[in-house]
């Protein structure tokens, strides 16, 4: 066993490849070479690489989150130490630093281990994004030295990543007042706005591949409300999908934009170009309009 | 009683608002003692260490499997009751789960296959199989069926569950997964499945209450609770193992932390499927051994 992973190391080292899942990619090579070939006393097992085809041999249905962020490549290396627990490095590139950034924010549990441009680390578990690339580091068991490695891993990795991705645009449209910081979420489908917010079972909102969206919670504990922004392809698209919710989620607000519903909170979405934004669950109607309107003032800002 | 507010959300959930649908038990052999209108389940712990598996040693999994089925089925001959289950001429196909961090176990496979060979199955007439179900020999030809597996959370199901079992008789499992698995109850009707199902046996010893990373497995996310949950019905050993999953995640998060995805299949495989039955008060459950820290 030992010679075996010695062997394989000892290739990963010299940049030889083994491409279990799929035909080569070259992206491959590049992403393969920010990982180190050992950490500690682990030592790396050879690569496995996968595409948004092939990712369910890996990580069965999980993989579709995976896809709903457009994902281009996954390398996993495994390091393996006689008596310890493994370590898996799963690194994707997701092709654009909008969808690294938004598969990072899909599961923000965790304290900030301040590596590469957004990292939170639990239990053995570490994710961190950087340029487009987003990183799962994972101890197979959390122990003190297992914590260690896959935080000096996830160090040497984003430091070997050589660029930085900017943020989606769409954030820079979230009003500041209220906001609490950490729980935003950038995605693009239904599936991933319900793993959030459950808003309905049919994609009332008509999200797709396609569209960009970030949501964002305010307030606190007891007071909470959501702000999601929406941007579609053009704006008959945005109409649509805001015609579409307001029949299925609001028929009751009479075309008005705004109901209070059976929580006694508010709802109210607008149509700004190809935007579409809802406040879900607002504590007041002024609330819920005042949202909205910095957004608008946003964009106008932005699009004058 | 702290009660969480009705969300115009909760009345956007198709599943909540539909109609129950009638119990439709897959095919059986010998009495089957229900009380009208019901599913049974049966709930089975035992306090006893696990082993560094996972698993209880295999006397006791025996033993508790062997409990539940009685209580399943009445009586009190086990050889009995699983000649009641399974034929001598069957062929038999035991669906285990493979998957690495939370398998089903060999101790519960194995008590399985002794109570089949039991009931007068040749040994070359049955097998244990996972990804390879569709090329294996035994499953192409299998008569009786005995699916058994942990249940987790999952981060497109919502849970894996008895019904995802079963997505490996599918050639494309990747198809199934539209709209969060709604669907995953039609597998139950293709050919090489439909009416085989004897017993399901979903595994609780180390649940899964939640996940987290692409491996969707934390250990900080398991506990032990101990338990085999057995059934006739699918979707009711399901629909029971969610509420001790849902339970779970209420202790451990302290408030009513729905699942990522919304497990619906499990509902929708009662009301849209009719494959059985999910609604608690059309289940009979029947809890055995050890009750600290049941859940429900």
């Amino acid at each position: 066993m030992r010679r075996a992973v010695v062997l394989a190391a000892a290739l990963a080292t010299i940049g030889a490849f083994f491409l279990m899942c799929t035909s080569e990619i070259p992206e491959s090579r590049r992403l393969a070479s920010y990982i180190p070939v050992t950490v500690g006393p682990w030592l790396s097992e050879a690569d496995q690489v996968f595409d948004a085809e092939t990712i369910f041999g890996y990580i069965d249905g999980a993989g579709e989150v995976y896809r709903s962020y457009n994902m281009r490549l996954l390398v996993a290396r495994r390091f393996h130490k006689d008596g310890r627990p493994d370590i898996v490095v799963d690194a994707f590139d997701m092709g654009a630093p909008g969808d690294a950034y938004g598969v990072f924010t899909h599961d923000l549990e965790g304290e900030d281990a301040a590596i590469g441009q957004g990292s939170v680390y639990k239990a053995g578990l570490l994710s961190f994004w950087k340029d487009r690339y987003f990183l799962s580091v994972y101890a197979e068991e959390e122990t003190p030295e297992t914590r260690a490695a896959v935080l000096e891993l996830g160090r040497l990795i984003a430091g070997a990543i050589p660029g930085r991705g900017a943020l989606p645009g769409l954030l820079g449209l979230l009003p500041d007042g209220g906001l609490e910081r950490g729980p935003i979420r950038y995605f693009h489908t239904h599936p991933i706005l319900n793993y959030h917010l459950f808003v309905a079972d049919e994609n009332i909102l008509l999200l797709g591949r396609e569209t960009n969206a970030v949501l964002a919670e305010y307030g606190g504990r007891g007071a909470r409300s959501h702000l999601l922004i929406v941007s579609y392809e053009d704006a008959g698209a945005a109409a649509r999908a805001e015609g579409s919710f307001s029949r299925a989620y609001m028929p009751d607000a009479a075309g008005k934009g705004t109901v209070r519903t059976e929580n006694g909170k508010w709802t109210a979405s607008r149509v700004f170009g190809r935007h579409v934004a809802v406040v879900f669950d607002a504590a007041s109607a002024e609330e819920a309009s005042g949202r909205l309107g910095t957004v608008e003032r946003r964009l106008k800002k932005e699009n004058p | 009683m702290n009660q969480r507010p009705i969300t115009r959300r909760d009345f956007l959930k198709v599943a909540a608002a539909a109609p129950l649908a009638g119990v439709a038990i897959p095919a059986v052999h010998g009495p089957t003692p229900l009380p009208a209108d019901k599913a049974r389940v049966v709930l089975v712990r035992d306090p006893g260490p696990l082993g560094a598996k996972g698993a209880p040693p295999a006397e006791v999994v025996q033993r508790m499997l062997d409990d539940a089925v009685l209580a399943l089925l009445g009586g009190t001959d086990i050889a009995r009751a699983w000649k009641d289950l399974i034929r001598p001429d069957d062929i038999v196909g035991i669906k285990t789960n493979a998957w690495g961090s939370l398998p089903t176990t060999a101790e519960v496979e194995q008590a399985i296959k002794r109570r089949v060979l039991d009931a007068g199955v040749g040994e070359d007439r049955i097998s244990i199989d996972d990804r390879g179900v569709l090329r294996n020999p035994v499953f192409q030809k299998a008569t009786a069926l005995v699916n058994a597996r942990p249940m987790r959370a999952h981060d497109w199901a919502g849970v894996g569950s008895l019904l995802k079992n079963y997505i490996m008789f599918t050639p494309q499992p990747s198809a199934w997964h539209g709209d969060t698995c709604a669907d995953l109850a039609k597998i139950w009707d293709l050919p090489i499945v439909k009416g085989k199902t004897r017993l399901n046996v979903l595994v609780m010893f180390t649940p899964l209450f939640h996940s987290a990373g692409p491996h969707q497995f934390l250990k900080e996310y398991t506990w032990e609770y101990k338990g085999l949950i057995v059934s006739r019905d699918p979707v009711a050993a399901d629909a029971t193992g969610l509420r001790i999953i849902q339970a779970k995640r209420k202790e451990y998060f302290g408030d009513d932390r729905a699942l990522p995805k919304t497990p619906h299949h499990i509902q929708l495989a009662d009301t849209r499927h009719h494959l059985g039955t999910s609604d608690p008060a059309r289940i009979e459950l029947i809890k055995l051994g050890w009750t600290e820290g049941v859940l429900i």
